[in-house]
């Protein structure tokens, strides 16, 4: 009885075992987009015009995303500005490899330096299919002393066995390397191994012997000239010499097989930001709330249209998500319709009036944004933050479609019912 | 058994008896022991030196020259101080460094590539296994720590970089990558990215040892010899301090609040 409720528990634990380390170590889907502070993704880069060339990859393939940024003038003086930048991507490790990242047309294997706030970068960042699995395709700006500012996320979807990745690459000198993940592993494994072999003989000429307590009671009784020998001086000298000439040797012979190398490269590259928008919409936020219970953001603002043609107000978009106008036919055609849609709240941006800027005119217009999303997006966090502020983009259309872009920000205050 | 051994069993007084219980027992520490150098070898490698050794694209001509053994003949040190000053076995560098290695490979398979799916090429470990050998060597030679501190502490630093660069060197070929010369290590580092690694955070090729125009590595070779010197002497006094039995001296009020003072309560009475 007792040897079958052993076994019952014996085999308990062993299922135990297997499922925990089968479902415990997960690759971490989310990467940390939702737990950065509202006022950094309210205020810092908005992300838009984003665009994924294609949803799902075979191993090798590549998918495109490219699109543009703003670097916010209210950036958070909590966060330090970006002085220093790296465009890189969100997601777990090396599922996707790296083919070509650009800012403004420049490649951006290094940092980018000196970015100017309140100014426009395009991006584009092209992404080999490596791992089998649906991976969460962000583009990341890594800013130097402040951290990652991840921008929208899509899912890509790798198809495929990893053992057919390639990602070959010729040397300058012609030397064409095709296995790139493993090479040189095994000139250093057999290097390391060779050093390890004396270091294991080494290790074996000492332990082979009496060790630690006769050695201890030995070396109390001042036999010193017992513990370590002339022969073991022998020996040492011979490791000594065997090892000096290996490594010289050695030093010597790559030194003329690779005559030309190279350092590694760590210079910074400076861009010009796109050219500025003259014109446009001047904003100024009279007020903004967030309703807690009834999870809106709303925004009382003042708007001039300094065009010369009639202004509709087509989005508002901040920390990543985009509040679509309904009523503005003209923004509604403007969203590709492969952008996730998780990204775009299904109330959309409500306008108190959708009647057009006139060319000149200054109106208050109030925004609405009311969506689960501001929940569900850990914004509303905005209540505990440093600075409580929020801020984000406004997208105006002319008749012809043309896009004029404004920024807005400014204090928020969290309400309980409707004051504006 | 060799002649010598039996006269350092001799002179243990030790029948063969209690010197078979006592290899029982040698064995069983070895093995503990050799977790004990491995792990505390490893952490703190980690902590002090992380990144230069983690990625190819680290590994620069200054700061990987330089930090690299640094950091590694700290444990080294200490360890073949304890070793020496109670054994006399000149064995503490060479176990501190395979064992370190060993668990570095281990974890490049199992949790760079295994779990986090980065290629060995970017994470290829250095190694100070023969600074540590010779290390070693040097000490049975010299039966001095403080010599071996002078000359194996210098050539531990500078043979870390010859030593290493029989296989670390292809990975500096030059390679074109978006119409820019890169080194291959940089072109690893950017095909397969690591998210929270941007590249500005490498400290590579920055300050004053490069005033040697293209010898940068040789400069900062020597300046680790150099460096090494102290940390050995720092670090082979630390392991001694760690192996030496010290008392405090309690007084009597300490010895009266444990209540094992019995005499000075007489005298107190």
């Amino acid at each position: 009885m007792i040897l079958k409720f052993k076994k019952i528990i014996l085999a308990c634990l062993a299922v135990a075992a297997f499922l925990i380390s089968v479902f415990l170590p997960q690759t971490a889907a989310a990467h940390g987009e939702r737990a950065t502070e509202p006022s950094i993704r309210t205020r810092s880069i908005h992300w838009y015009d984003l665009t994924w060339s294609t949803e799902k990859i075979a191993v090798n393939d590549t998918v495109t995303m490219q699109g543009k940024f703003r670097l916010m003038n209210d950036w958070p003086d909590a966060v330090a500005q970006p002085s220093l930048v790296f465009l890189s991507t969100g997601g777990p490790s090396a599922v996707l490899t790296r083919v070509e990242t650009y800012i403004n047309g420049l490649p951006a294997q290094q940092s980018f330096k000196k970015m100017e706030l309140g100014r426009d970068y395009d991006f584009k960042i092209v992404m080999k299919g490596r791992v089998p699995g649906n991976w969460h395709l962000h583009p990341v700006m890594n800013v130097h002393n402040a951290g990652p500012i991840i921008g929208p996320g899509a899912w890509v979807t790798v198809e495929g066995n990893m053992a057919d990745f390639k990602a070959p690459i010729k040397t300058m000198q012609g030397l064409q390397i095709d296995d790139t993940e493993n090479y040189g592993v095994a000139r250093a494994q057999m290097w390391q191994a060779g050093y390890a072999l004396v270091a294991v003989a080494w290790l074996l000429w000492w332990l082979r012997r009496p060790l630690l307590i006769s050695r201890w009671r030995v070396l109390q009784k001042g036999r010193e000239d017992l513990l370590v020998t002339r022969a073991d001086d022998k020996v040492a000298a011979g490791v000594v010499v065997l090892l000096l000439v290996v490594v010289i040797v050695g030093y010597i012979k790559i030194n003329a097989e690779f005559p030309q190398l190279v350092p590694l490269q760590g210079s910074t590259v400076y861009t010009e930001p796109l050219p500025e928008d003259t014109g446009g919409v001047a904003i100024k936020l009279k007020r903004a709330e967030y309703d807690v219970p009834g999870r809106s953001m709303r925004l009382s603002v003042e708007m001039t249209n300094n065009t010369d043609q009639p202004l509709g107000i087509g989005e508002f978009t901040t920390a990543n998500l985009r509040f679509i106008n309904k009523m503005l036919p003209t923004a509604v055609a403007a969203i590709d319709p492969k952008y996730p849609k998780e990204l775009m709240p299904a109330n959309g941006l409500v306008v108190d009036s959708n009647k057009p800027l006139a060319p000149g005119e200054k109106r208050m217009v109030m925004l609405d944004t009311t969506d689960v999303a501001w929940e569900v997006e850990r914004l509303v966090s905005f209540l505990s933050n440093v600075d409580s502020r929020t801020g984000g983009l406004i997208f105006f259309y002319d008749p012809l479609g043309k896009r004029y872009i404004s920024e807005v920000s400014g204090s928020i205050l969290p309400v309980f019912k409707k004051t504006i | 058994m060799t002649v010598n051994d039996q006269a350092v069993l001799d002179v243990a007084e030790m029948s063969p008896k209690i010197a078979k219980w006592s290899r029982t027992l040698d064995a069983l520490i070895v093995i503990v022991a050799a977790f004990l150098i491995m792990s505390v070898s490893h952490i703190g490698f980690l902590l002090l030196a992380g990144d230069w050794d983690f990625f190819i694209d680290w590994k620069d001509r200054q700061y990987w020259v330089v930090i690299t053994p640094v950091v590694t003949i700290m444990m080294a040190a200490a360890f073949q101080s304890i070793f020496w000053k109670l054994f006399r076995l000149p064995i503490g560098a060479t176990a501190s460094v395979l064992l370190f290695l060993l668990s570095v490979w281990i974890v490049r398979y199992h949790s760079w590539e295994g779990l986090a799916y980065f290629p060995l090429s970017l994470v290829v470990p250095a190694t100070c296994l023969v600074g540590a050998i010779l290390l070693d060597a040097i000490l049975v030679l010299t039966r001095s720590w403080l010599v071996t501190g002078a000359v194996g502490g210098v050539l531990f630093g500078l043979i870390f970089l010859p030593s290493n660069w029989v296989y670390i060197a292809p990975y500096f070929q030059p390679v074109e990558n978006m119409g820019q010369m890169t080194s291959l290590a940089d072109w690893i580092g950017y095909t397969y990215p690591r998210a929270g690694t941007p590249e500005y955070i490498r400290i590579i090729e920055r300050g004053t040892l490069r005033t040697f125009q293209d010898s940068a590595m040789w400069v900062s070779a020597f300046f680790s010899g150099f460096i090494c010197v102290f940390m050995y002497v720092a670090f082979w006094w630390l392991g001694s301090v760690a192996c030496s039995i010290k008392y405090v001296p309690v007084g009597i009020k300490m010895k009266e609040a444990f209540g094992s003072n019995n005499a000075a309560k007489k005298v107190a009475a």
